[in-house]
């Protein structure tokens, strides 16, 4: 009896066993040994933020070679680079991500309905949407608190929930919770080169900028006194905010929601404030930059736009190199741009702090005569963005329009003060509605010019100049002559000059629009004219895109400027990218900068993954659901006065700038002005801190009383 | 009509989780979503199978004629042990995506003890070869189905507002109490 | 000294089973349907756990890794086949009683935890420990759900009347569905005592919290930890 059960068990089990033994053999399936080791590296928390489900499954892939070794996302370098020791590779940087909030409506946001059902925002989502208007704001049920494995999300005051981004592991769980899409996975780079998409909650101010400033976020931080935070928030979307704070035109303040109770935000005057607070400080809030890639990308032309995309190329961790064809960078807002609007040390001050980044700068070097682009492909530069500006006045199409003293606008700008710099007892006209012209009347009536004639084809609300610069022009004295268009410039034998002019209108008179037709019969004289400013528009000049650049293949549309999706900046040729004026022609700082950022985050895809593809659903026109016609806010509070000199102190100095910057307590009442607005949903107690001020009201209500409402 | 019954009891009367309170732990650990229900059901009716199929000969040509009954809890764990493991590399080699869809649950299924169970109770039963597999694989199905029924509902907790206390094992230890009652009432309706 | 006495009390409350780690559910649910019978099955676990922590702790040098799920597995059942011999000798009834689940303690993932977690890696005196103090928590357990379901669901405790007359039995708690009620309640309570405890900031307890959801603490299986 036991003899037989030992034998029967030792039997059974060495026949298993050699059963076993034998499968293993035949059945033997080659597996890594390194699969374990790096499945024994990985944290084991199954989180799946890598994408795989679970550990097991990321290091299976990490051995296939089919995902890096920094795959975790939860675990950091440490184990990445463990990792890469198993597998015998070099680690790449991998970026941390962190969830991120994108609604700031929270209770405020104006509701269809009063939910009360289920505690969960998915449930509440399967009931039209959730309670919010707005239908993608955060529902502020917290299940993103509820699903964070790592306990990262809590649910603050007003109904938000707020990330701990020390916890956050980027496992994306909450964001795959959320219904709406308010909570959201993002990273560094990703933040930076973010393009406004439709179903975003956009301010309208945010809507209208062109480089995108997160409006609502900065001035919040100007109202809390966090200056520091509000100029990272500046310059997480546009690199000069002291420059563009002095010459934007500010569409923003033009669609800002309070000109329904009072006036527009002075959210430029604001970006200054911020700007001029660090510039005053005389020291650098650090920027952060990713860390280097080595990877060198070539930028030509050093203006706005060129400095803009080689800064943010650089935070990303990129080697941007400008070659910029004069003696220093700036472009048009360093040669074209007057220093009573913009000083030369504000300017200087900005292109440093991007150069201290560690963006190179090589001056005296012109496309076309100093290098071309097979010299940057043998130089191993892997994109290259041309950014070289409009700088062409273009000649004007009337008899005696190659008259000697006739001088195109931003070569009379630039050559202030080196050329020039006196027009005394002269007489100047100036042809054209833009911003140059206008600089060019307030720079010949500081030089001392007897008369400054400006012949703008347009009325005053029409023209292409900022409104401050046309009043400041009139200001100082020059005549600005509306609606005229010059009809020839007569040169006499005698050496002197006169332009004729002729009055015009628009086709569409009551609309002030359409073609520009002139009024025969209706001729002026400007007798003994000095000077002829032209600055009716300008050009890029592409005659160095020549066969010797090498890029005598770039398409050109009829209007001579270079063509390239305006969305990614990319030119026909794969690796070469423009942006700026000289794909737009003639615009405002903000384009430049705004197309610099674009080009960055296309060049950024492009020198990582190889392929550029176009931001799904950005956000290009108005949103018109964010348009309110009616609002009820509580408080009518002044709009801040930037203090300018008197206009005789201007006339004696060409240096000293005329605006002059907001004090620190007027910059945090002005923010405190700001409604604080989402797509739909604003503060309507916004500046109730300041309720005790003389000069604030209380606002009386809508101007038009709805019915019922 | 014999079979018929057999099924019916198997499934759905006595149910081996919610009746027989056999293989409870997979039935809580596997139980959160029902992709991973499934393929552990699979490989659950799979494996029962094969090893009814394979324990009944054993008990029948070499324990009892030798009197070894008592050796019988050893064996058949042996068996299954070593039948899961062979199955383990069988497929892994032939059948890779069957591999992939049902390796992750087998050598869990070493210690559930819904296998040896259903191996004893055929022969506590007496059951011919035929009516074994069929009962094994009856088995199999009922508890796949416990499992699948278990993780629909179990999905659906992540979005009710169930008191902290209850979350996680507790509250799916008393649904499963309550899925239970309703299985009790096939026992009534058979009886 | 100190860490034997560890060993031995963490079973009982720490780390009790089956309520603190969720190990072994199936003679949880199944057997205790009396508290006789708890404390039957609790015995017979002892001793398996006991015996093969013992002998898994002295193999321990000599298994190879590789296999030693397959040995494990091996000298439990071992043990379980002497516990049933021994069950049949001494106390027929109650192995008539717990029926097909005396061989299946061989398959209950305590058994098997416990060899894989603590007995293969540490001395055999502390897994002899380790095994007895767990054994102890889960009989403890195991009489504490068996007399909770027979007092409400038959009205006796260890088969002797409760002394209160108008008590009415609540017979379904000793079926299926009141087994897989009571522990549910019982581990919301526990989950319920660690909270307390976690936020009166007793350190003791609240890593307890996690294991009672997830079905980690058994280590055998590769979808542990997995949600």
């Amino acid at each position: 009896m036991v003899t037989t059960s030992v034998l029967l068990v030792f039997g059974l089990s060495l026949s298993a066993a050699l059963l076993l033994a034998a499968a293993s053999r035949i059945f033997a399936v080659r597996e890594d040994p390194r699969v374990q080791d790096v499945e024994a590296i990985l944290p084991g928390a199954n989180c799946g933020g890598c994408g795989y489900p679970g550990c097991a499954a990321a290091a299976a892939a990490v051995v296939a070679g089919e995902a890096p070794p920094e795959v975790c996302v939860a675990g950091g370098m440490d184990i990445a680079a463990s990792v890469a020791r198993v597998m015998g590779l070099a680690v790449a940087y991998r970026e941390p991500r962190v969830a991120s909030l994108i609604c700031s409506g929270g209770d405020r946001a104006r509701q269809m309905f009063a939910y009360e059902g289920l505690r969960d925002c998915r449930a509440e989502a399967m009931l039209y949407g959730g309670e919010k208007t707005c239908g993608l704001g955060c529902l502020g049920m917290g299940s993103c608190v509820r699903a964070c494995p790592f306990g990262a999300v809590s649910l603050g005051e007003g109904g938000l929930p707020i990330v701990n981004k020390a916890l956050c592991r980027s496992c994306g769980k909450c964001a795959e919770v959320c219904p709406t899409g308010a909570i959201r996975i993002t990273s560094f780079s990703a933040s930076l080169l973010h393009v406004n998409k439709l179903d975003e909650c956009l301010a309208p101010c945010m809507q209208k900028c062109p480089v995108q400033l997160d409006v609502r976020t900065f001035i919040q931080q100007v109202k809390g006194g966090d200056y520091r935070g509000a100029l990272l928030t500046l310059k997480n979307r546009n690199p000069l905010p002291a420059t563009v704070g002095r010459v934007c035109p500010h569409p923003c303040e033009d669609i800002c929601r309070r000109k329904l109770v009072d006036e527009g935000v002075a959210i430029n005057t604001l970006e200054r404030f911020v700007a001029d607070w660090e510039m005053h400080s005389g020291q650098r809030v650090p920027i952060h930059c990713g860390p280097d890639t080595g990877i060198k990308i070539a930028i030509v032309g050093g203006g706005p736009s060129g400095l803009a995309c080689a800064y943010f190329l650089r935070r990303l961790g990129h080697h941007p190199v400008i070659f910029e064809s004069r003696a220093e960078a700036g472009g048009l807002l360093r040669y074209a741009i007057p220093e009573f609007r913009l000083p030369r040390h504000v300017l200087d001050w900005e292109v440093q702090g991007i150069l201290d980044l560690g963006v190179e700068l090589k001056t005296y070097m012109t496309l076309g005569r100093e290098f071309g682009l097979a010299d940057l492909e043998a130089q191993d530069f892997k994109a290259v963005y041309l950014a070289t500006g409009a700088w062409k006045t273009p000649p004007l199409n009337i008899p005696g329009g190659d008259a000697r003293k006739l001088m195109g606008g931003v070569e009379f700008l630039t050559g202030i003060g080196s050329q020039w710099s006196s027009l005394r007892d002269q007489c100047v006209v100036i042809i054209g509605d833009t911003n140059t012209a206008l600089d060019c009347a307030r720079a010949t009536a500081r030089m001392g010019a007897r008369r400054t004639v400006v012949l703008s084809p347009h009325i005053q609300r029409k023209m292409a100049a900022n409104k401050e610069e046309i009043e400041r022009a009139k200001e100082i004295g020059a005549e600005v002559l509306f609606q005229t268009l010059p009809v020839s410039i007569v040169s006499g034998s005698s050496g002197q000059t006169n332009v004729w002019y002729q009055a015009c209108r628009y086709e569409d008179e009551a609309k002030a629009g359409g073609a520009i037709l002139p009024l025969p019969g209706t001729d002026g004289l400007v007798e003994n004219v000095d000077l002829i400013i032209a600055a009716t528009d300008r050009r890029p000049d592409l005659s160095a895109f020549q066969a010797r650049s090498g890029l005598a293949d770039l398409a050109l549309n009829p209007k001579g400027v270079l063509t390239c999706d305006e969305l990614t900046m990319q030119t026909n040729l794969p690796h070469v990218f423009a942006g700026g004026e000289v794909r737009r022609g003639r615009s405002i700082v903000m384009e430049a900068v705004a197309d610099g950022r674009r080009a960055a985050r296309s060049i950024h895809l492009f020198v990582t993954t190889g392929a550029v593809p176009r931001p799904q659903e950005p956000q290009l026109k108005v949103i018109p659901e964010s348009i309110l016609k009616d609002m009820r806010v509580k408080y009518s509070i002044p709009r801040v006065v930037a203090p300018e000199i008197p206009v005789d102190v201007r006339r004696q100095n060409f240096t000293m700038e005329v605006r002059r910057g907001i004090p620190e307590r007027d910059g945090v009442k002005e923010a405190s002005r700001c409604l604080r607005c989402g797509l739909t949903c604003f503060d309507a107690e916004a500046g109730f801190e300041f309720a005790g001020d003389r000069d604030v009201k209380p606002h009386a209500g809508p101007r038009k009383e709805n019915g019922n409402a | 009509m014999d079979y018929f019954l057999l099924v019916i009891s198997a499934v759905f009367i006595n149910n081996i989780v919610l009746v027989q309170y056999l293989g409870t732990c997979p039935f809580l650990g596997t139980s959160k979503s029902t992709d991973v229900a499934l393929g552990m059901g699979g490989a659950v009716i799979f494996v029962i199978g094969m090893s009814v199929a394979l324990t009944w000969p054993i008990q029948k040509a070499i324990l009892e004629p030798f009197g070894l009954g008592y050796l019988q809890t050893i064996v058949f764990i042996l068996v299954i042990a070593s039948l899961v493991q062979f199955v383990e590399m069988f497929l892994k080699k032939l059948l890779p995506p069957l591999y992939r869809a049902l390796g992750l649950y087998l050598p869990l299924i070493t210690t559930n003890c819904a296998v040896l169970g259903s191996a004893i109770l055929v022969q506590k039963n007496g059951y011919g070869l035929a009516k074994s597999v069929v009962f094994g694989l009856a088995t199999g199905v009922g508890f796949t189905l416990a499992l699948v029924i278990i993780s629909s509902i179990r999905e659906r907790f992540d979005i009710s507002p169930i008191p902290q206390v209850f979350r996680g094992v507790p509250i799916a230890l008393i649904t499963a109490g309550l899925m239970s009652l309703a299985f009790l009432a096939f026992k009534g309706m058979a009886s | 000294m100190g860490r034997a006495l560890k060993e031995l009390t963490k079973g009982l409350w720490r780390e009790l089973p089956p309520f603190r780690i969720v190990l072994g559910l199936c003679p949880t649910l199944a057997v205790t349907t009396s508290a006789k019978n708890g404390l039957g099955m609790g015995a017979a676990v002892i001793f398996v756990l006991v015996v093969s922590n013992f002998l898994v702790a002295l193999l321990r040098k000599i298994i190879p890794s590789k296999v030693r799920i397959a040995c494990f597995i091996v000298i439990a059942a071992t043990v379980v086949v002497t516990v049933e011999l021994l069950m049949q000798a001494y106390a027929y009834p109650l192995y008539l009683e717990l029926g097909i689940f005396v061989p299946l303690i061989v398959v209950n993932c305590i058994i098997l935890g416990r060899a894989e977690a603590f007995a293969s890696k540490n001395p055999v005196f502390l897994s002899v420990l380790d095994g007895l103090g767990m054994g102890l928590g889960f009989t403890l357990s195991l009489t504490f759900l068996g007399g909770l379901r027979e007092v409400l669901g038959a009205g006796t405790i260890f088969g002797h009347a409760v002394p209160w007359e108008a008590f009415e039995p609540m017979s379904i708690l000793v079926k299926a569905p009141g087994a897989f009620i009571c522990l549910g309640l019982i581990l919301a309570g526990m989950n319920a005592y660690n909270r307390w405890t976690a936020r009166r900031g007793d350190s003791d307890a609240p890593k307890a919290l996690e294991a009672i959801n997830s079905c980690s603490s058994c280590g055998l299986c590769k979808l542990s930890g997995r949600d």
